[in-house]
């Protein structure tokens, strides 16, 4: 895949963009007409985004499609209202996020599936203690795991992204009220980031990063097989945890029956890997992560929002393999 | 092989892993990466991080210098003393 497709197809340099825009409107529509008046209007700009956006809709439809095979659940094949449903489920979620950052959303209000006690080790971490990775999701909502680090307490939660909106993004959240949440920005690993975040794991903070999307100008990717089909996904959370020897754990948070589920799974002890077994062992963690995100996109299969081209198209498979 | 390349030989073989390799394997002036001793771009992190724990100094990121520092086991140990006499003054 040649250079400019790629670009053309990225989700970090069109998606963002888009839906960053969306959302500094939709803020300060909510902030001056509330989220009842705005609600309505909102649903009529996604309509309009399913009506024009031809690509988004056949890649809902290709992963419903995926997702439904997969599963041997005829019901989950995609129809037109299943796709839209889709769209309108984006719409509720920047909605949510939006509560979510002016602090409406509380934790009381959201159930918290932890049955190994992760969260009470975020809390403890900062009284002594070492940090922990949690990879998190872009299905569902992930900014809801900041309503987890609400309840008095003041979580020592990084947050690593990838693309180039940090500061704008920052800027949002410094709008939004939310200053308790760190955006640092990774574009490439190396080694002054590599001992700042490994100072940052000794002081006891946790990192939290995306598992489910490829940076753009980092060639670090794996692929496997996601709901019966080859993805890549990234190497970055992975490696960062193989380098800085820590437990890794898992985060998603789910829109279920109307009410936020917070699931919080324990995926490696430690992260370590054989020598000359690195790319194996990357390998299999990504694979048992993709099936773990399998699992979980069957809780809520509508609250996927990854718009663009998820998958290989069938003809650069065994080129991108490399 | 002075005792500080001996040491930091050691931290090498510790670090990652290096299984049947001992300190007199991997003479100072042999390449670590490429055709040497083999390593790569996530093993350098892995050893950046491990001397920046060990001798309390700091590598700056991916500049042309930090790769020439770990072009062999010689040019880490003269970069670490380097660092460490800045600090000491």
């Amino acid at each position: 895949m040649n250079e400019q497709i790629a670009q053309e197809r990225h989700w970090s340099t069109q998606k963002e963009r888009g839906s960053l825009f969306l959302m500094r409107l939709t803020a300060l529509s909510v902030r001056m007409f509330g989220r009842r008046l705005l609600a309505p209007v909102l649903y009529l700009i996604v309509l309009y985004f399913f009506v024009s956006a031809r690509s988004a809709r056949r890649h809902i439809r290709q992963y419903q499609t995926y997702l439904a095979d997969w599963s041997g659940n005829p019901a989950l094949h995609p129809s037109l209202g299943s796709v839209f449903g889709q769209f309108i489920a984006f719409a509720d979620n920047l909605l949510d996020r939006l509560d979510v950052w002016r602090g409406r959303l509380r934790f009381e209000q959201v159930q918290l599936v932890d049955p190994s006690g992760i969260r009470p080790r975020l809390l403890r971490s900062q009284h002594g203690g070492r940090g922990e990775i949690l990879v998190v999701t872009h299905l569902g909502n992930p900014d809801v795991c900041r309503a987890m680090a609400e309840l008095g307490e003041q979580v020592p939660l990084n947050v690593l992204v990838h693309n180039r909106h940090v500061a704008q993004f920052n800027r949002l959240l410094g709008e939004a009220g939310d200053r308790s949440m760190r955006l640092i920005q990774v574009s490439e690993l190396d080694t002054a980031m590599m001992m700042d975040l490994s100072q940052r794991l000794e002081r006891g903070e946790w990192l939290a990063m995306a598992g489910d999307r490829v940076p753009l100008h980092d060639g670090r990717r794996v692929m496997v097989n996601f709901l019966g089909h080859p993805a890549t996904f990234p190497q970055g959370p992975w490696l960062l945890a193989g380098l800085l020897r820590c437990p890794v754990n898992l985060l998603c948070c789910l829109k279920v029956d109307g009410r936020y589920r917070i699931h919080l799974d324990p995926f490696l002890d430690v992260a370590r890997w054989e020598r000359g077994q690195r790319d194996a062992a990357v390998q299999a963690w990504v694979q048992r992560y993709a099936d773990h995100l399998a699992g979980q996109c069957l809780m809520a299969p509508r609250q996927w929002f990854n718009f663009y081209a998820y998958w290989q198209p069938a003809d650069t498979e065994a080129t991108d393999a490399n | 092989m002075n005792d500080l390349q001996q040491e930091i030989t050691q931290l090498i073989i510790d670090t990652l892993n290096l299984e049947d390799v001992t300190v007199a394997d991997i003479p100072p002036e042999q390449p670590l990466f490429g055709e040497g001793l083999g390593l790569d771009s996530v093993d350098a992190l892995e050893l950046a991080l491990a001397l920046q724990k060990r001798y309390d100094i700091r590598i700056a990121s991916d500049s042309k210098d930090a790769r020439q520092h770990f072009t062999t086991v010689a040019s880490l140990a003269a970069f670490v003393q380097s660092q460490r006499d800045a600090c000491a003054k």
